[in-house]
């Protein structure tokens, strides 16, 4: 069951975003690993939906993960350490340990993004960005590359039903399953195309480009405390940001 | 306050369509465009809507004025061009095909209908209590949560209906708005129109046939072919002999004589015109469909069922029992949303019985892939356009004989008698997407036919269809059926069910129910 929420979604992205900063900016393994366990772990097991985050981070993340450690544990240039010598490649201690501190800070990105991503109530983040008068055209991006994942998946499950109906098997098998999906292509990116020039006229018999500042169907469930929170957050990354590079503690 | 002056009208410089024609809309009135597929209704309708097309090649010379004001259009690239954001203001418009009409943005009903009023800045207040308030005429309040990517068709195309009716458009353009909706949605919207008329919206419906039922004094302009064939009021088009330019009147029963329109064989392939009904139905043959005693959940009903804010699914099925024979025409009815799609789909696989057992041509359905049943039963989806995906009409039509396993030379021979068959001969080379709405639902019956399947499921067949269409489609059913084929088709064409159908059922909330007292064969 999905977690209660307690934060506006823009606070929670926010939040996010500047944990991102931070670990850019610290660039030490000790906090990226501090990150992972004590916000990425917790948010995730309360999630409310472990198992497809967990999957989607091992799947974004896995193969960052294994590149980093075949491209810098082999063929780390700075490497004096060597631990392991196959003659073109060397696997050398520096390298394991540069491949090490990018594998944790690519696997902060990842669980902080995705799980943001993956939990963040769309429609109060859409609605939130319109009470504080974003620019309708961001939000509709933002909305739409949003609302096009589903979409697209219902789309593409309706073609294959229909070509399933007209005697297209789709077998348990990997390769049958991907036949079905270079079968699927061909009428859904022409169907999405199709829908994309239909809808178009749609935004506009619909006034998307009146220029009066648009309002919302879903209450503001956002605070000033929140709005506040948000601005000194943002304040506070900033101003340690610059401290911490401009002191020259950089590893 | 609306006024449409079409000199002529021409995509990508092909043949001029809409020469000659005028159009006047008065606040208030109600104005029907009656047209074949073809005639050119789509495309003055989307003159109205401020959409002439430039942007696409396509070439319009004439003049619209609006509220006294006039844009003259002489085919030029130097042409003025109409502010969408302003004119839509005025004037609004609903498209065939809900599903592209939808913002994209919404993850509820209620959002999808307040887009276009929070687009020009209507305050939160009033837009709450506006979308309350058009939802509750248009039997949409128990939706106003629900995705509206998981509506039934008749309920996709309320919402697009209500979403338009609450910006309160001076003009308001509906193209075929009635489509796929089931008598009590059809008399909801329809006095939806009637409401907004009161407060001084001129309305114009496209339509196919002639309406059945409208507002008095209700005006029709006719088409064919592009070019006007009468305009005037609806009670004299009646009697006007529309029927020669393939313009029928809606909930009149198929016409035999007119199919012959199509390129059909002239006899209509068969059908003779009198209701089959009990009198007509053949010596029974073998069950072709036995469904006994059928339960059925949607997935997505499973999954939210109990939690708590979550609004109601769509019904599934609840111990549905029935049996068609060898020859036999099963209308299924009911309205939107009451399970008749789900029915339809237990059929060849689509969805799988929860509990009861599903037997068709006398094999169960039990595991077996969904593709392997399509020899057995064909299928017509509700949206056409989900249903085509191959590049060429020929392909499209030749893919079921193909996947049954048939040579290619058979296959496309099939598929070129089956498009013969439909009067499709000529479009093989098409895209799909080239051709009108009504050919594109004629190429996906091809399909079927095509095929050979002895059982076929249809979802609302007529849907959209004009009248040379509909007569075709009453005869192939006929022809089907004396062939010892068996159909089933959802349907809310109540004159369509009574005149080719040998019985109907009926369903409610996914149970078959006792028919209505009117309806009672």
């Amino acid at each position: 069951m999905p977690r209660r929420r307690i934060y506006n979604p823009l606070t929670e992205l926010l939040a996010a975003a500047l944990l991102v900063v931070l670990v850019l900016v610290v660039n030490r393994w000790e906090f990226s690993f501090a990150v992972l366990v004590l916000v990425v772990l917790p948010a995730v097991l309360l999630s409310g939906r472990i198992r497809q985050i967990s999957l989607a981070i091992l799947l974004v993340a896995g193969p960052l993960l294994l590149s980093s450690l075949l491209l810098h544990g082999l063929f780390y240039p700075e490497g004096r350490v060597i631990l392991l010598d196959f003659g073109v490649a060397r696997v050398t201690q520096e390298g394991l340990s540069f491949a090490a501190v990018m594998g944790l800070r690519m696997g902060v990105f990842t669980g902080v993004l995705l799980t943001v991503a993956m939990t963040l109530d769309i429609p109060d983040l859409l609605a939130t960005m319109t009470h504080r008068r974003w620019n309708r055209k961001l939000v509709f991006i933002l909305g739409s590359a949003v609302g096009i994942l589903p979409h697209v998946a219902l789309r593409a499950r309706q073609i294959t039903r229909a070509q399933q109906a007209r005697g297209l098997v789709v077998g348990r098998e990997p390769i049958s399953r991907f036949r079905a999906l270079l079968t699927v292509t061909t009428p859904l990116v022409i169907g999405l195309l199709v829908d994309a020039s239909e809808r178009n006229h749609m935004l506009q018999a619909r006034g998307f480009s009146s220029s009066v500042p648009r309002t919302s169907y879903l209450p503001d469930t956002d605070t000033p405390r929140q709005r506040w929170a948000r601005r000194g957050m943002a304040v506070a990354v900033g101003a340690f940001s610059v401290l911490w590079l401009g002191a020259g503690v950089l590893p | 306050m609306i006024r449409l002056e079409s000199e002529s009208f021409a995509y990508d410089d092909g043949v001029p369509l809409l020469t000659g024609v005028s159009l006047a809309v008065q606040p208030g009135e109600y104005v029907v465009i009656a047209g074949a597929s073809g005639s050119g209704k789509t495309t003055l309708a989307r003159l109205l809507a401020g959409l002439v097309g430039a942007d696409a090649g396509s070439t319009f010379r004439g003049s619209i004025t609006l509220d006294g004001q006039a844009v003259r259009f002489r085919g030029l690239p130097t042409d003025p061009r109409i502010d969408p954001a302003a004119w839509s203001a005025a004037v609004a418009f609903v498209a065939q095909g809900a599903w592209a009409q939808l913002s994209m943005m919404s993850a509820t009903v209620g959002e999808e209908i307040a887009f276009g009023p929070s687009n020009r800045g209507m305050a939160p207040e009033r837009l709450r209590a506006a979308v309350d308030d058009v939802a509750a005429a248009l039997k949409l309040t128990s939706l106003l949560d629900r995705d509206p990517r998981r509506l039934s068709g008749g309920q996709l195309q309320r919402t697009i209906i209500a979403a338009a009716v609450v910006q309160r458009p001076r003009i308001l353009v509906l193209d075929e708005p009635f489509q796929g909706l089931d008598e009590g949605a059809t008399a909801d919207v329809a006095a939806a129109l009637d409401a907004l008329r009161e407060g001084g919206t001129g309305v114009v419906v496209c339509e196919p046939m002639l309406p059945r039922s409208a507002p008095d004094m209700a005006r029709v302009l006719a088409l064919h072919d592009g070019h006007p064939v009468f305009d005037g009021l609806l009670v004299e088009a009646r009697g006007a002999g529309l029927r020669r330019y393939g313009i029928g009147v809606a909930g009149d029963p198929p016409m035999p004589g007119t199919g012959a329109a199509l390129g059909g064989s002239g006899d209509d392939a068969g059908y003779s015109g009198a209701p089959p009904g009990p009198t007509g139905f053949p010596s029974p043959g073998p069950e072709r469909i036995a469904m006994t005693d059928v339960c059925f959940r949607h997935p997505e009903d499973r999954r939210t069922a109990g939690a708590p804010g979550d609004a109601p699914a769509p019904p599934g099925l609840s111990g549905v029992s029935l049996s068609v024979r060898a020859g036999e025409i099963l209308a299924v009815r009911g309205a939107n949303g009451s399970g008749k799609s789900t029915l339809l789909q237990h059929l060849n696989g689509l969805h799988r019985a929860d509990s009861g057992t599903v037997v068709v041509g006398g094999v169960p359905i039990l595991n077996q892939p969904t593709g392997t049943l399509a020899t057995a039963v064909g299928y017509l989806f509700q949206d056409t356009d989900q249903q085509l995906f191959e590049r060429t009409v020929l392909r499209e039509v030749s893919y079921g004989p193909r996947a049954g396993g048939r040579p290619r030379v058979e296959a496309l021979r099939r598929a070129s008698d089956a498009l013969e068959t439909v009067g499709l001969g000529p479009a093989g080379e098409a895209h799909p997407y080239e051709l009108g709405f009504v050919q594109r639902r004629l190429v996906a019956l091809a399909s079927i036919i095509a095929t050979g399947p002895a059982v076929w499921a249809l979802d609302e067949p007529t849907a959209g269809l004009d009248e040379p269409a509909r007569t075709k489609l009453a005869a192939l059913l006929a022809l089907h059926a004396r062939g010892g084929g068996a159909v089933v088709m959802a349907t809310h064409d109540a004159t369509f069910a009574e005149a080719v159908a040998h019985r109907t059922i009926w369903l409610e909330g996914g149970r078959i129910r006792p028919a209505p007292p009117a309806h009672g064969r």
